[in-house]
């Protein structure tokens, strides 16, 4: 479930960050930011992987290591989002790439109802379990 | 999750300005005389965005900076017989290219149902997590 706290937590942060930039299409000069995808991802496999080899390895603490655009808290995310330079610039000097920051909204959007849902189907067993019958 | 909402809506706003702007200079094509009756052709005009949305005091979001006067050249018709052509027959019309205020209003128009997809995502997102409390 911290697990899952942790995805809800991101895709929240970089949906902020993405609507951000789609605002920003037409603004001159404006440079879109983004999270590192992979660097979250990197550092979530390597809280599991180390949690797996405790002695609690579905229920114990999980303790993401802090990367270089991500510090993990208690109560969540302080991010540092970096340059998203992966376009060419236009006239403006703006560095839009529409389809692209349209593409990462709808995976992310995805992932984020994809972590809900599972959330909440862990919630429900934690509520079967509660009132002690199926 | 709610401030992405907002930053959707300023790209809505400011969009939506945009094609006001355009629409205007369309309309004003070949207006050569001002309100009063003045013959001065109109001037182009151009809504100039950047980043942050004042009216909330945010850093997130966009608004419209100014609305720029085009100081590119009239146009030069010949028009020997017009009461306000000079002395070589020529009567300024507007800086106004229809081609170009096409093309302003289908960016325009573009961004706009961008930043509509961002606030769907948005609203999808909220719904989802909403519904961890159900």
């Amino acid at each position: 479930m911290p697990a899952l706290e942790r995805m809800v937590q991101f895709t929240g942060e970089r949906h902020r960050l993405l609507t951000h930039n789609i605002a920003n299409l037409s603004t001159p000069r404006f440079r879109p930011h983004d999270l590192n995808v992979d660097e979250f991802r990197a550092s979530l496999r390597d809280a599991i992987g180390r949690r797996r080899a405790t002695r609690r390895p579905l229920d114990g603490e999980l303790t993401p290591r802090d990367t270089a655009g991500i510090r993990f808290s208690a109560n969540g995310l302080d991010t540092r989002p970096r340059d998203a330079g992966r376009n060419i610039l236009f006239h403006d000097q703006n560095n839009r790439d529409l389809e692209r920051t349209m593409q990462d909204l709808a995976e992310n959007t995805l992932t984020h109802q994809v972590s809900i849902e599972l959330l909440r189907s862990e919630f429900d067993i934690l509520k079967t379990a509660i009132r002690e019958r199926v | 999750m709610y401030g992405s909402l907002d930053v959707s809506t300023s790209a809505l706003v400011a969009q939506r300005t945009r094609m006001h702007t355009v629409a205007a200079n369309m309309a004003n094509a070949n207006s050569i005389y001002d309100a009063d009756g003045n013959y001065s052709p109109y001037q182009r005009r151009v809504a100039v965005f950047a980043p942050g949305d004042p009216a909330r005091g945010s850093d997130a979001g966009v608004h419209v900076r100014e609305i720029l006067l085009d100081d590119a050249p009239f146009r030069r018709v010949h028009e020997p017989g017009h009461p306000e052509a000079d002395e070589a027959g020529y009567v300024m019309y507007p800086n106004v290219d229809p081609m170009m205020e096409q093309v302003n209003a289908l960016d325009a128009s573009r961004a706009y149902e961008a930043n509509i997809t961002a606030a769907e995502a948005t609203k999808m997102m909220i719904r989802t997590s909403l519904k961890l409390l159900a």
